[in-house]
């Protein structure tokens, strides 16, 4: 089933179920926890899209949830603030804090998000009790009135259908933006945060975004929870509850569309099961937890569309088709610059590790149509060279010109937005996303349509979406993968992975592309064919920069190579020039004399194991 | 003058505690790059535990390592179970939820077994506090800062000189190649993680004596110490240390000089505002992205 059928049906189903439910007459205490069960689903909903799409794990969701419900308690009580402005305002509020705690914690690893939010709850906690002038202390607030909408009063029984209402709109915006490039960026970054940045994504400003969206969701659903249980307190927002929220997403089933609604529905019926256990209802809320992540870990929802997909899925032939197919080139890459202007101008690069030199003055000059091959024993540097190069490293001095501006301090991701596109030595490719994903990710960057275009699924959303597809197709086509779309990238043999790294890198529309060993591991007949589409490349203007251990590949396609030898470019020029170039032949093969004759030599013959 | 004595010396013994957790939280990062999440419980473990084994009429010299041992195991038996199977590839956060789903169940069978309230350990230096101009503190208060760093001490000889040690440090600068050296990287994690909950629960011990042995008393310090690890940079013992202390010492301050109730939301403040200005941590070296 596509995702879009499974979201119309959730929904529809969903309020047929509801209104099912209300004409069978029920209590208005069965009303009142449908609806704080519908709440607490707004929670889990975007914490699903934390945790399945961005691969980060929170532990105060409740606070932000908390931070939600006190700032619209207060705002009513205290500033006579109405429902509508009163739930925006903690919906903001719950997102700003979430986007101080998360920018600290996610620059340098995802995981001290965790670690980040559980402290912050703990403090949050801290502070509800101690600040009480504006807090109420231990009591709360208590006393808040009903909301009131266009004059209508939000009786339980309304108020049912807001939060019903509020919990579609959440589920619509987590699906809309799960499956669109702001998902598929968020599912790169968890994924492999090289390849990710490579590809012109801001990995921080991604993660960043992601807790941010499921902070403000916390917000809605704890200012909605406000005007209905009239009052709030400090022991609503603990940790275990926050525990409780990412056990609803883990339980339905992380990163599927129904997961978290099942989740919050169990976690909310449950625990009323366990009130006989008391001192040990934590004790049970951790052994389930445990349990499922033992037995279970892809929650009910999870592992029941696995078993669906394993009972129906039938064989299927796939073939790689003969690439290159230049036919396919897409006509965004036909025609760039002249051949022969300068791409990338390379003054001194110099690169230290400690005491090691890895670079060491190097100079190249890149361009426009041409291979420039750059050679050199092992560790003489080159993907260091090429790691500056692409903005992964900061050089120690020296600097780069690229299309005519200097590249110091610019991050990665955003010289890949200019157009400077790379592989990796070691493929990294998003191994749990598709073929055609994977190269969907490097066309994150030539979206247009905004992010509300995206959420409300505007006409713009949907040209867009399918003039990219076919690029991507189209990309896939000229290195032969078509047939490959939609299976998973890390189910592909080497080779294919090679190839589609490179589709993915041409998604850029780069002016220049980094190629690090990207025969290594091909057979005989691949690299010919490789060739060939390094050819097609340079044909329409782009600059090619090729690291390679095959000699013979490097030298028939170069127009210039430069060697490195211990950091140091030691010779640079044509192919047949550097070929011969003495130097080059002692990096690679030690003093000149020894595969001399030992007849001409003056010196006694080495004798092999003598003393 | 004589009350930022006080300060300091009551901060430099509450940083002390979490200068040990904190010491465990980078032990097991080291290893596996993961940690036990609720380490803190490891902590609580080695307190309660001996509270435990001592009111079954074992004398202390001998409960007090028993319990270490007990520690120990339970912290190699965790990695075993709950963090190997769930640590797979670098983003995974599987470890985190099993770590949790373990610290919970132990605490909250503690709780029901043991007693949610505290109960004191004796020990011969918390009996008559020493008089310092005027304010009164615990020999043993003074003991927890001092064991903290010889600890330290102790670990970077353990690092340096010991083969352990020595295969501990290769696999945490790079687990496939230490492995390739013919390093048995899942039992050297196992011992990692056994060595921080050892030294975790001493630190549970060292700490009941004046602060009692309580179910929940793991929680918040567990927490802190892995903040203020992060914040150091997950780097050294040495760093680890020094921000502990430095963060006991500020919290004692907060109290002493604004409120207690004001101790943990601007101590908390402070630190994120210290990631702000050192996202790999004050004394970490910044990543070189393997590419």
């Amino acid at each position: 089933m596509k995702p879009h059928h499974q979201f119309w049906l959730i929904l529809i189903l969903g309020f047929a179920g509801l209104y099912l439910f209300r004409e069978l007459g029920p209590t208005n205490y069965a009303i009142g926890v449908l609806t704080r069960c519908m709440i607490l689903a707004i929670v889990a909903v975007g914490l699903n899209l934390l945790i399945g799409q961005a691969g980060l794990v929170s532990l105060g969701q409740a606070a932000l949830y908390g931070i939600g419900a006190y700032v619209a308690a207060w705002l009513t009580l205290r500033a006579d603030v109405p429902f509508l402005p009163a739930v925006v305002s903690g919906v903001v509020a719950a997102g700003l804090m979430g986007a101080a705690l998360a920018y600290p914690s996610v620059r340098v690893r995802g995981v001290y998000l965790a670690v980040i939010t559980i402290a912050f709850g703990l403090v949050f906690q801290n502070v509800l009790v101690e600040w009480v002038p504006v807090t109420g202390g231990t009591l709360g607030l208590t006393g808040i009135p009903r909301g009131e909408v266009f004059g209508v009063r939000l009786t339980r029984q309304i108020y049912f259908w807001v939060a019903a209402g509020s919990l579609a709109a959440s589920f619509n915006i987590v699906y809309a933006l799960t499956y669109s490039r702001y998902g598929r960026a968020m599912r790169a970054t968890a994924q492999s945060e090289n390849a990710a940045s490579a590809l012109g994504i801001d990995v921080a400003r991604t993660r960043m975004f992601a807790f941010v969206v499921s902070a403000s969701l916390a917000g809605l659903a704890g200012a909605l929870y406000t005007f209905l249980n009239l009052f709030v307190n400090y022991e609503t927002f603990t940790f275990f509850q926050s525990v409780s929220f990412l056990l609803m997403v883990i339980f339905g089933g992380i990163g599927t569309l129904l997961g978290p609604l099942v989740g919050a529905g169990i976690l909310t019926y449950v625990p009323e099961l366990f009130q006989d256990f008391r001192e040990w209802q934590v004790f049970f809320y951790g052994a389930m937890l445990a349990a499922v992540m033992f037995l279970m870990p892809r929650g009910i929802v999870g592992t029941i569309s696995k078993l669906a997909v394993w009972l129906t899925a039938r064989p299927q032939t796939r073939d790689a088709k003969p690439w290159p197919s230049p036919a396919a080139l897409p006509v965004t890459m036909v025609g760039g610059h002249v051949e022969g202007t300068v791409v990338a101008e390379i003054k001194r690069f110099t690169i230290r590790f400690g005491g090691l030199t890895a670079v060491n003055e190097a100079s190249m000059s890149i361009k426009a149509g041409t291979v420039h091959g750059l050679i050199g024993p092992n560790g003489a540097g080159k993907s260091s060279l090429l790691n500056l190069m692409s903005g992964f490293y900061q050089p120690t001095s020296g600097t780069m010109q690229f299309l005519g501006a200097p590249t110091a301090g610019i991050a990665s991701s955003h010289l890949a937005r200019r157009g400077l596109a790379r592989t990796f030595q070691n493929t990294e490719l998003f191994g749990d996303m598709t073929v055609l994903e994977n190269v969907l990710v490097g066309l994150h960057c030539q979206y247009k349509a905004t992010l509300a275009e995206t959420i409300l699924r505007l006409p713009r959303f949907f040209t867009e979406e399918r003039a990219m597809v076919g690029e991507a197709t189209q990309l896939l086509e000229l290195v032969g993968l078509t047939d490959y779309a939609d299976e998973l990238a890390r189910n592909l043999p080497f080779g294919h992975q090679r190839r589609l790294e490179i589709a993915r890198a041409l998604a850029l529309r780069p002016k220049l592309l980094l190629l690090d060993e990207p025969a290594a591991g091909l057979t005989h007949g691949e690299i010919e064919q490789l060739k060939e589409l390094v050819q097609t490349l340079t044909a329409q203007g782009i600059a090619v920069v090729l690291v390679e251990h095959h000699v013979d590949m490097v030298m028939s396609l170069s127009h210039e190579v430069t060697v490195l030898d211990y950091g140091q470019v030691i010779a640079s020029g044509e192919p047949a020039a550097v070929q011969y170039d003495p130097k080059v032949i002692e990096a690679y093969f030690g003093t000149g004399d020894l595969l001399v004759p030992a007849s001409e030599n003056e010196r006694p013959p080495v004798v092999a194991g003598s003393a | 003058m004589e009350q930022i004595l006080q300060f300091v010396l009551s901060g430099l013994s509450q940083g002390g505690i979490y200068a040990l957790v904190a010491i465990g939280y980078y032990m097991m990062w080291a290893a596996t790059k993961a940690a036990n999440f609720t380490h803190g419980d490891i902590f609580m473990l080695g307190a309660v535990s001996t509270v435990i084994l001592a009111g079954l009429g074992i004398p202390l010299p001998l409960a007090m390592p028993l319990a270490i041992l007990l520690s120990a195991a339970a912290g190699a038996l965790i990695e075993r179970v709950a963090v190997r199977p769930f640590n797979q590839g670098p983003s995974s956060v599987g470890w985190m939820l099993t770590t949790i789903a373990i610290g919970l169940m132990m605490e909250s069978a503690f709780t029901a077994t043991y007693g949610p309230l505290g109960k004191p350990l004796y020990s011969p230096l918390a009996q008559s506090p020493i008089r310092i101009s005027g304010t009164g503190i615990y020999p043993q208060e003074l003991l927890i800062p001092v064991v903290a760093i010889a600890i330290m001490l102790a670990l970077e000889i353990f690092y340096q000189r010991t083969i352990v040690g020595r295969a501990m440090l290769a696999v945490a600068a790079n687990r496939i190649a230490a492995g390739l050296m013919g390093i048995n990287v899942n039992r050297i994690s196992m011992i990692a993680y056994a060595m921080a909950a050892g030294i975790g629960a001493l630190a549970g011990i060292l700490l009941a004596p004046v602060a009692e042995a309580s179910p929940a008393m793991g929680a918040l310090i567990g927490l802190k110490a892995f903040v203020i690890a992060i914040v150091a940079g997950m780097s050294s013992a040495r760093g680890v240390v020094f921000v502990a202390l430095a963060y006991g010492v500020l919290e004692k301050m907060i109290e002493g000089f604004i409120s207690t109730g004001a101790r943990n939301a601007i101590g908390f403040g402070v630190m994120i505002l210290l990631l702000l200005i050192f996202p790999n941590g004050i004394f970490g070296k910044r990543e070189v992205v393997k590419v």
